[in-house]
């Protein structure tokens, strides 16, 4: 390949880069996975609190990647119906609210997950930072990418923010201490998954070690499961003792597996789960 | 052939000449923030016992963290082009973390070529099982419901060639006792310096990403490890 080539392809790669939505220079300069959870974990951002459920009997929904993006579409009125025809007392989005973090992007998403009608919690994924602001808007939104929820004195929420396909040590040293809780069923929800089934693929959390190391803390401190989004589609995998599911999108358009969602249900003193298919309009 | 035989002839062969054998000691820092931060000491052999086959195996020590074993490896390579060095390896990886109680054992399959013009190639595949619990130390566990397979990758071009020394740079998903996950992009600088005739300083610096995925890239992994190869 000659020099012009290389040129002429240079080229066409940074006009296509300029063309996206993408805010390149905020990404670059923009807070990482430390300073978030640093943040978070101050107490200078309002934490969700539990949401009030009938102790016996509750249900709750999971699922990931709305993807809201220019033409603001995505599965939620769909879900609504769900929600009311399964009687879910709240839900949880694994990140990826929206494609490419616009204002527009942010409010439209903000509104649909209102509109559904039940509390919700939220973490960030990696396309909700594709602006500069990106991490500004989501805690003015929804408050920090890393926190902990008890429901019902039953089941802990422990929502990680893996937006940058990393933890980070705060956060590491944070999540250790929250696991540690065996009085609770506990179960992660974060963005990006660690196992998810054996094709090659590169939407995972990317360092062999990290990975390890998450896994023998799973499997240590016996958590029930990983729920993550990221991969526009459903997985379940048990490694050991540990679920990993991969939730499904709430997008309209992305997700090539089943559109759906994960559904828990605590009944009877126990947990149970079941993927949930939306039809395909 | 047991093992104790199989070296006894390669040290044969070495002795008559038939079979060149490249040990090196290398002393190095891996560290990835919030992960592990550790010094490891690895000692590794390349052999070519006849024209067209390659050998090589190593063990690699951990210290400060996760210590004692970390990684032991065994690769064969066959030479099917002498000319643009193209060979088709086959390798086992055992690596471990003693204090998370976790494994890894792979298998990689990698077609490799070069150097041509300073440049070397690879490109494969590895199958991976983590291994967790009561038998993570062990090398014979190949199934686990977190194994899955991984593309392999390898590019890198030894830009500076002197009579006394080298200096490569590029990126290069697997080495001898790791496989990375592709979306890593590991890169990396290594170099030699010949002391004399029979002996080389080596060093290496390595790095990896993590984030790539939708364009939040963030280099996460520093490797650095400085040593010794002999000739013989």
């Amino acid at each position: 390949m000659n020099s012009r080539r290389i040129l002429l392809l240079g080229s066409a790669v940074l006009l296509a880069l300029c063309a996206c939505d993408w805010d390149l220079w905020g990404i670059a300069t923009r807070p990482t996975v430390e300073d978030r959870v640093k943040e978070s974990l101050s107490g200078s951002l309002t934490t969700p609190g539990p949401v009030a459920v009938n102790p016996a009997s509750f249900s709750f929904a999971v699922f990931g990647d709305p993807q809201i993006g220019r033409d603001y579409r995505s599965r939620l009125d769909r879900f609504r119906q769900e929600v009311a025809g399964r009687d879910i007392d709240f839900f949880c989005v694994l990140g990826d609210l929206t494609d490419d973090a616009t204002p527009d992007e942010v409010d439209s998403i903000k509104l649909q997950l209102e509109r559904v009608g039940v509390p919700y919690y939220a973490t960030i994924g990696n396309h909700d930072l594709y602006q500069g602001d990106g991490w500004e808007r989501f805690k003015e939104n929804y408050g920090p990418s890393c926190y902990r929820v008890v429901i019902a004195d039953r089941i802990k929420l422990i929502f990680l923010d893996t937006a940058d396909g990393t933890l980070g040590p705060t956060q590491f040293d944070w999540f250790e201490s929250e696991l540690q809780d065996s009085a609770y069923t506990r179960i992660v929800c974060t963005h990006f998954p660690v196992y998810d089934g054996e094709k090659p693929m590169m939407w995972r959390l990317a360092s062999g070690a990290e990975r390890v190391k998450v896994q023998s803390m799973l499997v240590r401190y016996g958590a029930f499961a990983w729920c993550a989004g990221h991969i526009h589609g459903w997985r379940h995998m048990q490694v050991d003792s540990v679920n990993h599911f991969t939730c499904g999108a709430m997008a309209q358009q992305l997700d090539y597996g089943e559109p759906g969602y994960l559904l828990f249900t605590f009944a009877h003193d126990s947990l149970s789960w079941q993927f949930v298919e939306l039809d395909r309009q | 052939m047991p093992l104790k035989a199989q070296a006894l002839l390669l040290i044969l062969l070495a002795a008559a000449g038939r079979a060149a054998i490249l040990p090196s000691f290398t002393l190095g820092y891996r560290g990835e923030p919030g992960v592990e931060s550790k010094m490891f000491a690895a000692a590794q052999a390349d052999v070519t016992p006849l024209p067209y086959v390659r050998l090589d195996a190593g063990f690699s020590f951990n210290l400060f963290q996760n210590n004692g074993l970390g990684a032991a490896a065994l690769g064969v390579g066959a030479v099917a082009h002498d000319r643009l060095g193209l060979a088709l390896r086959l390798a086992v990886q055992h690596q471990q973390w003693n204090d998370w109680q976790a494994g890894e054992n792979r298998v990689l399959a990698t077609l490799e070529a070069g150097p041509v013009y300073g440049l070397d190639a690879g490109l494969g595949l590895v199958h991976r099982v983590p291994v967790f619990g009561d038998r993570y130390w062990s090398p014979l566990v190949w199934s686990g419901g977190a194994s899955e397979w991984n593309y392999l990758y390898r590019l890198r071009w030894k830009f500076v060639q002197r009579e006394n020394w080298w200096v490569r740079a590029g990126f290069s998903s697997y080495d001898r006792f790791t496989a990375h996950n592709p979306q890593q992009v590991p890169l990396e600088a290594d170099g030699a310096y010949r002391v004399k005739e029979d002996l080389e300083l080596l060093a290496r610096a390595g790095t990896a990403i993590v984030g790539l995925s939708g364009g939040i890239v963030t280099f996460h992994e520093v490797e650095l490890s400085a040593g010794v190869r002999y000739e013989f």
